[in-house]
C-alpha cells in the first residue's frame, strides 16, 4: 500500500461520504406529488406520459399558456419497448398511470379490446372535434362495435420511397424524384427496376429485407391484415398477406434484397455504408434515416412516391386512463396536443407528421423542406399522401403477430434457414397459435 | 444441505519448526506472482476492460463513430460536450439518478451485509432446531425466476402505496438468500469451531460474539458480498423502471431516458451517462478495495 | 459437521473478547442458556421476516395466477385448473427453450468457473498493484447492461461487426452470429463469461484467503507441484465456496435473460427460429407482449421453479461427489 494509494482511498471515502450525505438530505426533503385537486378551486395538476421523442414539449408550454388553470406533468417513460408491458401493468393494478398517456399503434390495437382501463373519449365531448381529424386516423381509434373512441391521433405515417441518388446514378438510373416516381407505378415495376439496378452491379442491394417490402404492401393493398372485424383470425386465408409474402420472398429469391434484420446493428451501419438502394419511408423514418447514414449521407437520400396507393406505417395516439381522476382536464390537454397548434409545435420540434388537418394545411408543413433529402419538399409529399389514407382494420394483437411470429418466419425464410413454403407454414402456424392463444 | 469438510490427509498439519529461513524464502517464492501469472492478468484485464474503453472511445465522439470499421481506438474531442448534454437532459433528471442510486444501493448494501452475515453465522455455527430446512429454504428463494415475481410485488407496492418512492426498490431487497447462503459457505472454513468456544467461555453472549468475533473474520466475503450487492442494486433496472417514474430514478431509468429516440438510440448519450455512472463505482470499489485484498498477505508474513 | 480449517492458525482477525473471566452467576447462566436456545433464532429471524412479505407471498401469488386465466390488458376471467400448464407441456415452443437454457447454460458455466478458479488462484499472489488488477477482473460486472448489450451487439454483428472484421483479418470466413444455434450460443457464452466470470473469481479469492499459508508452504517442501497443490490444498478446501458458485451460477444460468435479449437487440425471440430463447424470455414474451397472458406466464415460472430446483440438486450432488474424492 503505497502512500498515493491510501490517499486516494481517503478521497475515494470522502466523496462518498459526501454524496451519501447529499443524497440522504435530498431523499428526506423529497416531497411526493402533490394530490390533484380535482374540484376545480384551484389550479389541477395532470400528467402526461410519452416514450420516444414525439416533440411535446413546446406543445405542453403553449396549453399552459392557453389553460392557465391547468398544470402538466411531462414524464418522459423512456423507450417503447419497456413503457408497453409498464403501461400494461399500471391498468392492471388500477394506479400508477398518468393522466395521459401516450399509445403507440400497436398499443392501441391491444386496448381497443381490453379497453376497459380506458375512457371513452366520447363521453368526454370528442365528437364536436372530429372533423379536425383525418379521418382514418379517427376511426382506427375506436373499438370493434364503434362505440367506445379510446384515443386522438397524433401523428401518422404515409409512405413514400426513399432512395440513394449515389447507387441510382450508379445504376444509370433517373435521379429526379418525379422521373424515379414514375419508374414504379406498381409494386410489380418496382421489382423489375430493382432487377435492372442489380444487372449494374453497384455492389448495393435494391432494399434492406423482405418484411419491409412486405409491411406497406399489405397496408395498401387490403382492408384488414391478420384479423376480420369480427377479430378472428384471417391471416392463413386473406389473399394480401400471402400476395405480399410472396412478393417479398420473391424479391429475395432474385437477391434484391440485403437480407438484414431491421433495428439491428448491421442494418444502422447499412445505411452508412449505402448497402442498399430504395426503401419505403413514412415521415418518421427520414430521422431514422439521417440518424444512421449520418453526415456522410447528407444530400444522397431523395424521396419519391411509394409503388401503388398510399398506405400508413406508425404514428400515435393520446389515450386517458380510467384511473384518471382529472379526466376533463386530460381531455383538454389531448385535443390540444393533437389539434392544430400542438401539430404544428411537435412537427417542428421532431418532425413527427400531425394528424390535424388544418395543421396539415399550414404553410409552416406544405412548404417544409428536408435538407438532408436533397431538399425534398416533404410538407407537400407527405401531406398530400395523408390526406389519401384509407383505414385498415389490424386487429388486437396485429403488433405481436406480425413482429414476434410471421416476421421472423419470413426472415428465415429470407435467409435461407426454411423454404418459402415451410416459412409460410410456420408464420402462419405461429401467428395463428398466437392469435388464438 | 450441510456440507462436511475434511482436511485432506496426506498433507502434514503442523508447520515444520526447522528451517524458519528456509520456510520464509519458500514462502516468497510461493507467493510471489511469477512473470506467467502476470501475462496470464494482463490478458484477462485486457479482455475485460477492452469494451468498457472503447464504449468511453464511443463517449468522446460523435453518433456516427459507433458503426465505424475499423472501429475507432482513440479518444475524439467531444467528451464534455457529451457529459454536459447528459447532465442538462431535464428528462433524464442524471444527477438526482445518481444520488438516489446512491441511497438506494449504500441502503440495500448495509442491509445485506449485516443481516447475512448474522444469519450466515447462524446457520453455519450455531445449533438449533430446523437449522437445515430453515437453510433450504434460503436456498429455495434464491430461484424463483424474477419475471413474474414483478406483478405481485407491483400489487404489494401499491397496497403500500410505496410506487413511486425510494422505499419501494429498497425494503423488498433488505435480504437475499444470496448473502446468506455465500457467507454460510465462507464461514463454514473460515471459522473454527474452538473459536466461538473460546468465545463462549470468555463469558461472551451470541451476539457480543458475533460482533467481536465473527464479524472481523468474516471480513473479506462480507467485503465482497458487499462490493457485489452495491453493484447489483446500482445496475438493476427492471424493477426501477416499473415502480419508479422519472420524477424519482435510478441512474439505470435515467440511462433508459438517454437511450431513446423516435425510433432512434443515441448511442452517444448512452455511452457517456454509462461512463458517468461507473464513477461512483469505481469510488466505492476504490474505498473498499483493500478490506477485499486484506488479510491473506498480513496472516501468511505473520505466521 | 467437522469444519476445522481454522485449527492451524485460527482465523487473523478472530479474538475472544479479552477482560477478566469471573465465575457465573446462577442468573447469568441462565440469561446464558436463553441466549444459547433463542439467539441463533432471532439471527436468521430478519431474513424470513422480510422474505415472507417480499418473497413469499409473490411466489404463492404466482401459484394462485398459474391457475386462471389472466391478462394484463384484459383482467382476470376465471379459475382453468391445470390448463394452462397442459398448454405449456404440449407446446413444442416450450422444448425448444428448455433446450437452449439447458445448452447455454453448459457453454457459458462451465469454462467460466473453471476460468474463475484460475483467475482467483493467479489473483491470491503478491504482486504490484494488487488492488489495481483486483478491480481490473470485476470490471465487467461494474458497467450497466444496456451499454455492455449494445458494445456486444455491435461487437458480434454479422456484416459490419468487430468480431467478424477479426475473423476476416485472418483470412478466415466471417460468422453469421444469430443465424445459427451454435454461433448464437458461443456469443452469447461469451457475453456471460465475460460479465460474470471476474465475478465468480472473487468469490474464490476470498475464499481462498481463509486457507492458512502453512498448508500450501509444507505442501511445497515435501515436494508437491503447483498444480498439485492447487487440486489437492485449494479446491479441497474452498469446497464450500465452489458448490455455493455452482448453485448460484445454476440458478443464473437457468434465469438467463439480458444477455441473449441484447444479443439479439432487444427482441425477446431469441432469433428467427428461437435458436436461442431462453425460459425466462419465454416468460417475459408471455407475461409481457404477445398475449399480456399472465397466467400462463406465471406457470411456466413455477415449471421454471421446479427445473431449477431439481437441477441445482443434482448439481450439488454431483460436485460434492467429485470434490470430495479429490481430497481422499
Amino acid at each position: 500500500m503505497s502512500v498515493t494509494s491510501r490517499r486516494l482511498r481517503s478521497i475515494a471515502t470522502a466523496t462518498l461520504t459526501v454524496g451519501l450525505a447529499l443524497g440522504m438530505t435530498t431523499a428526506c426533503s423529497a416531497k411526493k406529488d402533490a394530490e390533484p385537486n380535482a374540484n376545480g378551486t384551484g389550479p389541477v395538476t395532470i400528467s402526461l406520459s410519452y416514450f420516444g421523442t414525439p416533440g411535446f414539449n413546446q406543445a405542453v408550454k403553449d396549453f399552459e399558456a392557453a389553460n392557465p388553470n391547468i398544470k402538466v406533468d411531462v414524464k418522459n417513460e423512456g423507450q417503447t419497448k419497456d413503457f408497453a408491458p409498464k403501461l400494461a401493468q399500471w391498468i392492471s393494478a388500477g394506479s400508477g398511470a398518468s393522466d395521459v398517456v401516450m399509445l403507440e399503434e400497436g398499443m392501441l390495437l391491444q386496448y381497443l379490446k381490453d379497453n376497459k382501463g380506458f375512457a371513452n373519449l366520447l363521453d368526454l365531448g370528442a365528437s364536436s372535434v372530429e372533423k379536425d381529424y383525418l379521418s382514418f386516423k379517427w376511426k382506427n381509434a375506436f373499438t370493434a362495435d364503434g362505440k367506445k373512441l379510446v384515443g386522438l391521433g397524433t401523428d401518422v405515417g404515409p409512405l413514400a420511397m426513399c432512395y440513394r441518388t449515389d447507387l441510382f446514378q450508379k445504376a444509370g438510373l433517373p435521379v429526379d424524384r418525379d422521373a424515379v416516381s414514375k419508374l414504379w407505378p406498381t409494386w410489380e415495376e418496382y421489382v423489375k427496376q430493382g432487377e435492372v439496378f442489380k444487372s449494374k452491379n453497384t455492389g448495393a442491394a435494391w432494399t434492406d429485407s423482405a418484411t419491409s417490402v412486405m409491411q406497406p404492401y399489405i397496408m395498401q393493398n387490403a382492408d384488414s391484415w391478420f384479423y376480420d372485424k369480427s377479430d378472428k383470425y384471417i391471416g392463413d386465408t386473406n389473399p394480401a398477406v400471402k400476395k405480399a409474402y410472396d412478393l417479398g420472398l420473391d424479391m429475395a429469391g432474385k437477391g434484391l434484397t440485403a437480407k438484414l434484420a431491421r433495428w439491428s446493428a448491421d442494418w444502422d451501419a447499412a445505411f452508412k455504408n449505402a448497402a442498399f438502394a430504395t426503401v419505403p419511408c413514412p415521415p418518421w423514418y427520414t430521422g431514422v434515416i439521417k440518424e444512421r447514414a449520418g453526415d456522410a449521407g447528407k444530400n444522397k437520400w431523395d424521396i419519391a412516391t411509394i409503388p401503388g396507393k398510399g398506405g400508413n406505417w406508425g404514428g400515435s395516439y393520446l389515450a386517458i386512463p380510467e384511473q384518471s381522476k382529472n379526466k376533463k382536464a386530460a381531455f383538454e390537454l389531448i385535443k390540444f396536443i393533437t389539434g392544430k397548434q400542438g401539430g404544428l409545435d411537435a412537427f417542428a420540434e421532431a418532425g413527427p407528421l400531425p394528424s390535424s388537418i388544418a395543421a396539415l394545411d399550414d404553410p409552416k408543413i406544405t412548404d417544409a423542406k428536408n435538407e438532408y433529402f436533397n431538399n425534398a419538399p416533404v410538407g407537400k409529399i407527405y401531406a398530400g399522401a395523408a390526406k389519401e389514407l384509407k383505414p385498415i382494420y389490424l386487429g388486437p394483437k396485429h403488433q405481436a403477430l406480425w413482429e414476434n411470429a410471421f416476421e421472423p418466419a419470413m426472415q428465415a425464410a429470407e435467409q435461407g434457414k426454411l423454404s418459402a413454403q415451410a416459412g409460410w407454414d410456420k408464420a402462419i402456424k405461429d401467428s395463428k397459435a398466437l392469435a388464438e392463444g | 444441505m450441510s456440507t462436511t469438510m475434511t482436511r485432506p490427509r496426506n498433507l502434514p498439519v503442523e508447520p515444520p519448526k526447522k528451517n524458519r529461513g528456509r520456510v520464509r524464502s519458500a514462502s516468497a517464492a510461493l507467493w510471489d506472482a511469477s512473470p506467467l501469472t502476470y501475462l496470464a492478468l494482463i490478458i484477462t484485464i485486457v479482455l475485460s476492460i477492452f469494451p468498457i474503453v472503447w464504449s468511453f472511445i464511443v463517449a468522446s465522439r460523435e453518433n456516427s463513430a459507433v458503426t465505424d470499421i475499423p472501429p475507432p481506438l482513440t479518444p475524439g474531442p467531444n467528451f464534455f460536450d457529451n457529459a454536459s448534454r447528459v447532465l442538462a437532459n431535464t428528462d433524464a433528471n442524471f444527477v438526482y439518478g445518481l444520488i438516489n442510486s446512491a441511497v438506494v444501493s449504500s441502503c440495500v448494501t448495509l442491509s445485506v451485509v449485516f443481516f447475512s452475515t448474522l444469519a450466515g453465522f447462524a446457520f453455519a455455527k450455531l445449533k438449533f432446531r430446523g437449522k437445515n430446512a430453515l437453510l433450504l429454504i434460503i436456498i429455495l428463494t434464491m430461484m424463483i425466476p424474477t419475471q413474474v415475481n414483478i406483478i405481485p410485488l407491483y400489487l404489494l407496492m401499491v397496497k403500500f402505496d410505496w410506487t413511486n418512492t425510494l422505499q419501494a426498490v429498497i425494503v423488498p431487497f433488505l435480504v437475499k438468500g444470496f448473502g446468506v447462503f455465500m457467507i454460510r459457505q465462507y464461514a463454514e472454513s473460515a471459522i473454527s469451531d474452538e473459536l466461538i468456544e473460546a468465545a463462549r467461555v470468555d463469558g461472551a453472549s451470541t451476539w457480543r460474539t458475533y460482533w467481536s468475533v465473527v464479524l472481523p473474520a468474516l471480513r473479506p466475503a462480507a467485503a465482497v458480498l458487499g462490493l457485489l450487492t452495491f453493484m447489483e442494486t446500482w445496475n438493476d433496472f427492471l424493477w426501477p423502471y416499473v415502480v419508479l417514474n422519472g420524477d424519482t430514478p435510478t441512474v439505470q431509468v435515467s440511462l433508459n431516458i438517454l437511450a431513446t429516440g423516435y425510433y432512434k438510440t443515441d448511442y452517444v448519450q448512452v455511452f457517456t451517462g454509462t461512463a458517468l455512472a461507473i464513477v461512483p463505482l469505481l469510488l466505492v470499489f476504490i474505498a473498499f478495495g483493500r478490506q477485499i485484498i486484506g488479510g491473506i498477505m498480513e496472516g501468511s508474513v505473520k505466521a | 459437521m467437522a469444519t476445522n480449517v481454522g485449527e492451524v492458525t485460527g482465523p487473523r482477525h478472530g479474538r475472544a473478547p479479552a477482560g477478566p473471566s469471573k465465575q457465573p452467576s446462577r442468573r447469568s447462566v441462565r440469561v446464558g442458556r436463553l441466549d444459547l436456545r433463542l439467539s441463533p433464532y432471532l439471527f436468521v429471524a430478519p431474513f424470513f421476516v422480510l422474505f415472507a412479505v417480499f418473497g413469499a407471498y409473490p411466489l404463492i401469488y404466482t401459484a394462485i395466477l398459474s391457475t386462471r386465466k389472466n391478462t394484463l390488458t384484459g383482467g382476470d376471467a376465471g379459475f382453468v385448473g391445470l390448463e394452462n400448464y397442459r398448454k405449456i407441456l404440449w407446446d413444442e415452443h416450450f422444448w425448444i427453450v428448455i433446450f437452449n437454457t439447458f445448452g447455454l447454460f453448459f457453454v457459458a458455466t462451465v469454462p467460466q468457473l473453471i476460468f474463475a478458479l484460475l483467475i482467483a488462484s493467479w489473483l491470491n499472489k503478491k504482486m504490484r498493484a494488487r488492488t489495481a488488477i483486483r478491480m481490473g477482473v470485476l470490471i465487467p460486472n461494474i458497467t450497466s447492461v444496456a451499454a455492455v448489450g449494445i458494445v456486444f451487439g455491435l461487437i458480434f454483428a454479422d456484416r459490419y461487426g468487430l468480431a467478424n472484421w477479426l475473423l476476416q483479418s485472418v483470412h478466415l470466413d466471417p460468422v453469421e452470429w444469430r443465424n445459427h444455434r451454435w454461433s448464437s450460443w458461443t456469443a452469447i457464452a461469451f457475453m456471460v463469461d465475460w460479465r460474470w466470470t471476474g465475478y465468480n473469481a472473487l468469490i474464490y479469492l476470498a475464499a481462498m484467503q481463509a486457507i492458512p499459508k502453512e498448508l500450501y508452504e509444507s505442501a511445497s517442501l515435501d515436494g508437491a507441484s503447483a498444480a498439485r497443490r492447487f487440486w489437492r490444498i485449494t479446491v479441497p478446501l474452498i469446497q464450500p465456496t465452489i458448490l455455493f458458485t455452482v448453485i448460484i451460477s445454476t440458478i443464473g444460468g437457468m434465469q438467463l435473460f439480458t444477455e441473449p435479449l441484447l444479443f439479439n437487440y432487444g427482441r425477446i425471440q431469441g432469433g428467427s427460429l428461437n435458436e436461442f430463447q431462453t425460459v425466462a424470455m419465454y416468460i417475459y414474451e408471455t407475461t409481457f407482449t404477445n398475449n399480456y397472458n399472465v397466467g400462463r406466464g406465471a406457470a411456466i415460472s413455477w415449471l421454471l421453479f421446479i427445473i431449477i430446483l431439481i437441477f441445482a440438486l443434482i448439481n450439488f450432488a454431483l460436485v460434492r461427489r467429485s470434490v470430495k474424492g479429490q481430497t481422499s
